[in-house]
């Protein structure tokens, strides 16, 4: 009997199991029920009574008889950021302030809430998006806009596009609308093209001292391993310096600089930067870009200081580099969601939040007299002479179509504190940087007027 | 007469509540409930439990060593009841049994050397004070304990509900049960008069269950007021749910009652216990062949048979045939009879639960199994059940592998498991929507009738505990399953100081089949396990499982053996005098 009673304890470990089990399930509840709840039906139209842009004008309010905007341009410039009454677009970005559109709490769950009584208020500027779609034109790509010093996304563009009104019918392998679905800034990630030479650029500002002192001599193409990198068109660019070389987007010396720096650098530059990161646009997780020069041989790593090999960057984690290297060293993080309410009471307010440090301060300022000399000398779209520009463009080679045209950089103005990235698919070389001048046109326009 | 009663309710639809009101039921809900389960758990747990000395064993001049139990191994070995360190004695030699008339047995269980009673070769028999018992040489004489002793030990006894007033219990119990009624009036959900009338009946059979109880003398009520807290949360979530079939779960309800009550008084007599074992054991091989034979698949499981608009789960009751067939005496334990018998019993039922492809039952089984297995085991390092158990496991994982591969439904479970929110529109379907229901509902709930998840399928079932979350609140479904903890601890402390190893194998395989089943549920239900369909003891819906909870309860309140505490146990003759 004495030995029977001590085997009771298989009950005590099943109670002990239960009990575990309740108060785990209490601590996790308390951690994550508002998680829990953002994944309620987005059918009923996420408890939003009106979604509304920076200027108040109403871009999507599913409750009543005019769901969208009338004006179709705003629609389709808008539809992947309010979401579609169809379900075709999950607005991830809303969904995160779930919980706060319907009035939700921990303690009292949904009790006593109205439905369909949330507001929010975004970031972007209706005005810009259309301008920013329109300068993409039939193209696919994406165009992204931001303050650097608050956050808040001006423009966040994705094409193809659709009217959320008149939806297409899609059939499957056309390739017209690709992606249709898929907002291009948070959700892809392309090959940067010479673009990503900024941050090939900073590793060498920050790690060779003597790296302004230096010579790169190009012929139009150079050996590195056995197998030939060449300058685009095969053009000569001579002895430059890095500045020069950074104007003239010029791959040999890119590919010295990139050997110079060395992979394990490289690599560590990369990832201080996010590139392999995802970011989180109001909880919204972006798309991970990639770089990974593990075992890389030296042609592989003088492509990837380029901007090419396997590199893949996140329109919107890139911007954000700009706009680090615009502020110094640390941006404001992105966001798209700039108040919401529920039953006419505020529950959100978006409050600025700073990246990590991505780039020193010493070479942020260096990098940015590098970046205005290149809007002076090749730029022309966007040489404004009001506003002092600073960008570098990117012809990304893609296996079997036209190369990705990218184009990205700041302003640096206390005025305008814009950080932007544009990306035109099979654009060709050159066709980003139109596209961004008009974009950062408009933007400066909303911007005035608002300081009016 | 009957119009004037519908006309009230008529009427209580059409009241419009103040906003305060619902606020404090909001608060005393739950007050009440944690209230209820304190109490409950408080005289449950509370009880001296010191070994209590039955007779003494007289060894030569001046030896005496105390009998604490009511079946004590007498042998060489350690962890024999009494050790009787001589080398003539056998490890396990005999096993002296206290009859519940107050006499005693002793059996020989297989020891080399004899044993005798008075000089007389006994294999099984009786022996009376004053006997002398000769086990391989070594002779000792049975002694009474003394009228003195007696009445001490009788005063340090604590009674059962002492102190803890289970009738004040019950009235709180039966005010929950009234506010669970007016959480359904002010929200105005349902048909009120047969919500009303449900819960009234409810209330009225624990109060006439309690008075009976009274007046055959006994206190403990602490079991029974779980179960019928249980239930009160059972018979709300039928009200929010499925109010057609109020009426049918209270007759359900009623069968279970009846259940308990025959099995309790069968468990009170451990000789007819004993002999129930087999009538159990084959009434269990008939329901399962009937479930095979006129069985109908619902969702992959073929446990379900349907007779003349009634549906029920052999399954179920086989549960309750399960835990007698497999509980034992210690003679029995000790000498391995019928071993081989149970084993191949528990074969059969892991068969039959294979071909019927019924996972989660599959489970409860085995912890059943595991639960009789290891007491059985306790006194002789039984080989047999070993290897049962382990075939036992195996089959269960085949039964998985096998689910998984042929049977979509399975299938789909497994594959939403631990990723809910990316299957949320499929295969984690039913655990995305609990836990999106249960944060909507807080810690206070929304209110009966106000909650979304009685859209999704089996929501009063697999999924009871999100359903109480969302509309009664967090604080409300947690007080249910620390009233089932409780329960168990409870069993775990008594089933130590059990008449005999028959009750207390019962009780703790019943308490492990009905913890295993809250804990597959409630993990089922917040994603921490895949979900299996096992039903939450006494609040899900449906009747074969109500049955088969009460039948289990039986087991636990035949362990119970405070003073004048269980029904299913015989009070002393003198107690009995007194009364």
């Amino acid at each position: 009997m004495k030995n029977i009673a001590s085997r009771t304890a298989m009950a005590l470990l099943l109670a002990g199991l239960l009990l575990f089990g309740l108060l785990t399930f209490f601590i996790r509840y308390f951690i994550f029920s508002d998680d829990w709840f953002s994944h309620s039906h987005s059918s009923d139209g996420l408890s939003v009574e009106r979604v509304l842009d920076r200027g108040g004008k109403v871009l999507y309010a599913p409750k009543s008889d005019q769901t969208y905007s009338k004006n179709a341009a705003v629609r389709r410039a808008t539809v992947h950021l309010v979401g579609d009454t169809k379900g075709y677009i999950d607005p991830l970005m809303l969904r995160q302030y779930l919980p706060e559109l319907a009035g939700f709490d921990k303690i009292n769950g949904t009790y006593g809430m109205q439905s369909g009584t949330g507001v929010v208020e975004l970031t972007v500027e209706s005005s810009i998006q259309t301008v920013a779609l329109q300068a993409l034109g039939s193209r696919k790509g994406t165009v992204g806009v931001y303050n650097y010093r608050t956050g808040e996304i001006l423009c966040a563009v994705t094409s193809p596009t659709f009217d959320p009104c008149d939806p297409p019918v899609v059939e499957d392998g056309d390739s017209r609308w690709d992606g249709l679905y898929l907002h291009r800034f948070f959700s892809a990630a392309y090959t940067p093209g010479s673009i990503f030479k900024l941050v090939t650029t900073a590793a060498a500002l920050e790690t060779i001292p003597d790296i302004l002192d230096q010579h790169f001599t190009c012929t139009g193409s150079i050996k590195v391993n056995g197998e030939v990198i060449r300058c685009q068109g095969g053009k000569a660019h001579g002895e430059q310096t890095v500045k020069e070389a950074l104007a003239n987007s010029c791959n040999c010396a890119f590919a010295q600089i990139a050997q110079e720096v060395g992979p394990s650098v490289l690599q560590r530059k990369a990832e201080q930067i996010g590139v392999t990161q995802s970011l989180f646009v109001d909880g919204y997780r972006t798309r991970a870009g990639s770089f990974d020069l593990t075992g890389a041989d030296k042609n592989r790593v003088a492509w990837a200081g380029i901007g090419q090999d396997v590199d893949l960057v996140n329109p919107c984690q890139y911007m954000t580099y700009m706009g680090a290297i615009a502020s110094g060293g640390r941006a404001a993080l992105p966001y798209l969601v700039r108040r919401v309410s529920s039953n006419g009471e505020e529950r959100y307010r978006a409050e600025p939040q700073r990246s990590q440090i991505m780039i020193t301060r010493d070479a942020a300022e260096v990098l940015t007299e590098f970046m205005h000399n290149n809007v002076v000398r090749m730029y022309a779209p966007v040489n404004f002479s009001d506003v002092k520009v600073c960008a570098k463009s990117g012809t990304a080679e893609v296996a079997g179509s036209n190369p990705t045209s990218t184009f990205a950089g700041f302003l640096d103005s206390e005025k305008y504190p814009l950080a932007f990235v544009v990306v035109v698919e099979e654009g060709g070389s050159g066709a980003a940087s139109p596209v961004a001048a008009a974009v950062l046109r408009a933007c400066i326009n909303v911007m005035y007027a608002e300081s009016k | 007469m009957m119009n004037v009663y519908l006309s009230i309710f008529t009427k209580l639809e059409s009241l419009t509540v103040p906003p305060v009101w619902h606020t404090v039921l909001r608060i005393c809900l739950p007050i009440l409930a944690i209230v209820i389960v304190f109490r409950s758990a408080r005289s449950l747990l509370g009880f001296r439990r010191e070994p209590e000395v039955w007779a003494w064993l007289r060894l030569g001049a001046d030896q005496l060593i105390p009998v604490t139990h009511w079946e004590n191994v007498l042998g060489r070995k350690r962890t024999a009841d009494i050790v009787l360190d001589f080398a003539t004695v056998s490890k396990n030699h005999a096993v002296l049994t206290r009859r519940d008339d107050g006499g005693w047995t002793i059996t020989d269980i297989g020891a080399k050397g004899r044993v005798e009673v008075n000089g007389n070769r006994v294999l099984n028999g009786s022996v009376s004070y004053g006997d002398v018992i000769n086990l391989g040489g070594l002779e000792m004489r049975l002694e009474p304990v003394s009228k003195e002793e007696a009445r001490l030990q009788s005063g340090a006894r604590t009674k059962a509900g002492k102190g803890h007033s289970p009738g004040l219990t019950l009235v709180l119990l039966t005010l929950l049960q009234a506010l669970l009624v007016f959480s359904f009036v002010i929200n105005d959900a349902g048909p009120l008069a047969r919500i009303f009338t449900s819960f009234a009946i409810l209330a009225g059979v624990e109060w006439a269950f309690f008075i009976a109880q009274k007046l055959i003398h006994r206190s403990g009520f602490e079991v029974e007021t779980i179960a019928f807290f249980l239930m009160s949360f059972g018979l709300a979530v039928a009200a929010s749910s499925d109010p057609a079939n109020l009426y049918k779960q209270l007759v359900s309800m009623g069968l279970g009652m009846v259940i308990f009550l025959i099995v309790g008084l069968c468990l009170r007599d451990l000789e007819t216990a004993a002999k129930l074992r087999r009538v159990a054991a084959i009434a269990g091989v008939v329901l399962l062949a009937a479930n095979l034979a006129l069985g109908s698949r619902v969702n992959g499981s073929q446990n379900w048979i349907y007779l003349g608009g009634f549906s029920f789960q052999p399954s179920e009751l086989v549960k309750v045939c399960f835990v007698l067939a497999g509980a034992s005496t210690m003679d029995r334990i000790v000498t391995r009879r019928n071993l081989l018998l149970f084993v191949l019993y528990t074969a059969f039922i892991g068969a039959c639960l294979v071909v019927m492809n019924d996972f989660g039952t599959a489970t409860i089984f085995f912890l059943g199994f595991l639960a009789i297995a290891l007491l059985r085991s306790s006194s002789y390092p039984s080989v047999a059940l070993i290897l049962a158990g382990v075939g036992m496991a195996a089959v269960m994982v085949v039964t998985v592998i096998l689910a998984v591969k042929y049977f979509p439904y399975v299938r789909n479970r497994f594959a939403g498991y631990g990723h809910i929110w990316a299957y949320m529109n499929d295969k984690g379907y039913q655990q995305a929507n609990s836990l999106i229901c249960i944060a909507s509902g807080g810690l206070f709930g929304l209110g009966a009738g106000c909650g979304w998840l009685k859209n999704v399928a089996a929501a009063d079932t697999d999924l009871v505990f999100a359903f109480v979350c969302e509309e009664w609140g967090l604080l409300m479904a947690g007080t249910m399953i620390i009233a089932l903890g409780a329960l168990g601890l409870f069993v775990v402390r008594s089933a130590k100081v059990a008449r005999s190893s028959f009750y207390t194998i019962g009780a703790t395989a019943a308490i492990s089949i009905l913890l295993g089943q809250a804990i597959l549920n409630f993990f089922g239900t917040v994603d921490f396990l895949p979900l299996t369909g096992v039903t939450f003891p006494f609040v899900s819906s449906g009747g074969s499982s109500m049955m088969c909870c009460w039948g289990l309860l039986a087991f636990i309140k035949a362990c119970d053996t405070r003073q004048n505490a269980s029904f299913a146990v015989k009070l002393s003759q003198k107690e009995a005098e007194k009364a």
